[in-house]
């Protein structure tokens, strides 16, 4: 046999691809030898326009555009710093609709990530089940927000609707129905022989890797790393809520789907918390000022962490808003994962990382 | 947030012996434009399973100097590496342009936020 | 046969172009169960030589304007072309951004505009529906056969084609 290798492209329009990114993979006979990936085809330069075009008030809005799957988290994080910044406390009852929110997100990211993650495996009955399944998250979220995707729920201050009774038992039905649904996944995912064939072994990353690159998110969670933001931050009272870690130790694409299902779980559980024991008050407190000093503010999206640097200098524009998301982090640790592997895996182990390119190159 | 000042010189030394692996976490590689042609280079870091402990190293400099690679210390730091040299135009060792950027769009946009 | 299959099964090539990836979620929430947009026959394909409906997101950034130009060029004719979501129609909130070509219209012609941010499927829908009654009128333009030159004139018995070109758009006599 010769050592000679061929190149083959992944992107930037394929078919297992939401979003354009572009592989260039060096193949040996089967095995991927060389990664080269080129991220930028989605940057607009949202960082710019935050310094330059908007006012402090309106980027909250802006930033949720770099996104549409973690929307929320980033007007969160961004909102969350500058409330910082202005001083001042939001009411209980915010935050607690604030986490509700960030948590229904993450289960239908979640779900959104492990129907893609079958379909790119080959298992196209079980997107289709996943997929219609997701769409009771959409509809309470569509009740709670007002919008499906972009919801532009969260203002410097607190929340824009508030949540009534209606709201919150259709929110507990459903809730229960996705529980349901997702125990069956689980039973799915863990005994279906076929999709073993296509998760088991495939696309491991060990857990000392995972500390040198510096995974986030379920990707290093599946190692066993227990890195997880809710844990690290006092601001959002996640140990109240009910919040638990969740890791597994093989590291492999099945890994990574359990740890996403489990979280979806966790989240269900932690929304069913929050319902029951919300709080009494005002849902918007109002902030005055003008931003001026530097924050730095860290959150959990469903990819893992994220983080906003914001500085101002008392005016209403500011100097400078730092996105570092999830994904941007994790591209050392992808190449990684990726050598060694055979090219016919390699959507499948793209879409359990759950890339999200638009968040990478804002 | 705590933040400590190093010389650009002596950044590689500072870190190498303040980053062990298994307790840090590198989150990012981050620049501010400050006035009269100078930047802050920012390094910043996050303990592992520890309540808001982040430390951030940071060096002000020139947009001429050159600022010394890490990614032999912090593998992920070389992709932090090559936006920073998109968006601000300086030099880091062993990073090439070309992560978001093209040959027509606007260079170096965050350079010029404070005009 | 073919006009019959192409209205009744349209094939969908999606793009996207540098939007937020909510409305790329909405086409896959919109061919999933509940919208089930795949009951209508539109399948969401890769191969930009076997579709009919180019759906695009996004504003146009700067690296994927050659790729846009080429997937389109490369779809056989007729074609429709959606654009998806407010910042694909105009550039929405990415408008001026000093990396983005506000719409995705600059660079190739779009027949069926859907607003939104992001756009329902409910909308979606109404876009591709919309989108197949231009297919339709499409096919019906381009099978009808039509004359490239006028009668030929002759002068002194040899026949002279130079004057007779039909021009574009100018109306053919027998019509």
């Amino acid at each position: 046999m010769s050592k000679k290798t061929i190149h083959i492209p992944l992107g930037s329009q394929h078919i297992s691809l939401l979003e354009p990114v572009r592989f260039k993979f060096e193949c040996e006979n089967e095995k991927i030898v060389g990664v080269d990936s080129d991220v930028g085809f989605v940057h607009r330069g949202i960082e710019r326009a935050c310094t330059t075009k908007f006012k402090f008030d309106a980027i909250g809005y802006v930033v949720a555009r770099v996104c549409g799957l973690c929307a929320i988290t980033h007007s969160l994080s961004y909102t969350v710093a500058i409330e910082k910044l202005l001083g001042g406390e939001i009411s209980k009852k915010a935050k607690y609709l604030r986490i509700l929110l960030l948590e229904l997100d993450r289960i239908h990211s979640h779900m959104l990530c492990l129907s893609h993650t079958c379909e790119n495996a080959g298992f196209e009955a079980m997107f289709m089940r996943i997929m219609g399944d997701r769409e009771l998250v959409m509809e309470i979220q569509e009740l709670l927000t007002g919008n499906r995707i972009q919801f532009d729920y969260i203002s410097i201050g607190g929340v824009n609707r508030d949540l009534d009774v209606q709201t919150a038992k259709k929110i507990i039905e459903n809730l229960a129905l996705v529980k349901a649904k997702v125990f069956s996944y689980i039973d799915e995912f863990t005994n279906n022989w076929s999709l073993s064939l296509k998760f088991k072994g495939i696309g491991a990353l060990t857990l000392e890797d995972a500390y040198r690159f510096n995974a986030i998110g379920p990707l290093a969670r599946a190692c066993g790393l227990p890195i997880d933001v809710r844990n690290e931050i006092e601001y959002l009272p996640f140990d109240e809520v009910g919040f638990k870690m969740q890791t597994h130790n093989d590291g492999d694409i099945n890994a990574r789907n359990m740890v996403r299902l489990n979280e979806i779980l966790n989240s269900l559980e932690m929304c069913e918390n929050i319902l029951r024991g919300l709080p009494e008050g005002e849902i918007f407190t109002k902030l005055k000022g003008k931003p001026k000093g530097e924050a730095l503010m860290r959150f959990e999206a469903p990819r893992g962490e994220l983080m906003y640097y914001v500085k101002g200098d008392g005016s209403a524009m500011l100097n400078r808003v730092r996105i570092k998301t999830p994904t941007f982090a994790c591209i050392p640790a992808f190449s990684h994962i990726f050598m060694g592997e055979e090219y016919a895996d390699a959507p499948a182990i793209l879409a359990s990382f759950d890339p999200c390119l638009s968040c990478t190159a804002k | 947030m705590k933040k400590i000042e190093v010389a650009l010189k002596s950044v590689r030394d500072e870190i190498k012996s303040f980053y062990d692996y298994k307790k840090w976490h590198f989150l990012t590689l981050n620049g501010v434009a400050l006035e009269d042609n100078r930047m802050q280079v920012q390094w910043i870091f996050s303990k592992y399973e520890a309540l808001d402990e982040v430390v951030i190293y940071y060096a002000e400099i020139d947009y001429t100097e050159r600022i010394p690679s890490l990614s032999d210390i912090i593998p992920s730091a070389i992709i932090s590496q090559r936006e920073l040299v998109d968006m601000f135009g300086v030099e880091v060792e062993g990073s090439e342009k070309g992560l978001y950027l093209d040959e027509d769009s606007m260079q170096t946009p965050l350079r010029s936020c404070l005009v | 046969m073919f006009r019959k299959y192409r209205k009744k099964s349209p094939w969908i090539l999606h793009y996207n172009a540098g939007s937020c990836n909510g409305c790329d979620i909405e086409i896959l929430a919109a061919l999933a169960p509940k919208y089930d947009l795949e009951r209508f026959g539109v399948i969401n394909t890769g191969n930009p030589k076997q579709s009919d409906i180019f759906l695009v997101t996004g504003p146009v950034t700067f690296r994927s304007r050659e790729r846009l130009v080429e997937l389109y060029t490369q779809m056989p004719e007729p074609k429709v072309v959606i654009a998806l979501g407010s910042c694909t129609c105009t550039g929405g909130v990415f408008r001026d951004m000093y990396n983005v070509e506000d719409g995705i219209d600059r660079y190739i012609p779009v027949d069926v505009y859907v607003p939104g941010c992001a756009a329902s499927p409910e909308l979606l829908i109404d876009g591709v529906v919309k989108a197949l009654e231009i297919l339709e009128e499409k096919t019906k333009a381009i099978e009808k056969p039509f004359r490239l030159f006028k009668e030929a004139s002759s002068e002194n018995g040899i026949i002279n084609r130079r004057h007779s070109a039909l021009k574009v758009g100018e109306k053919d006599e027998e019509d």
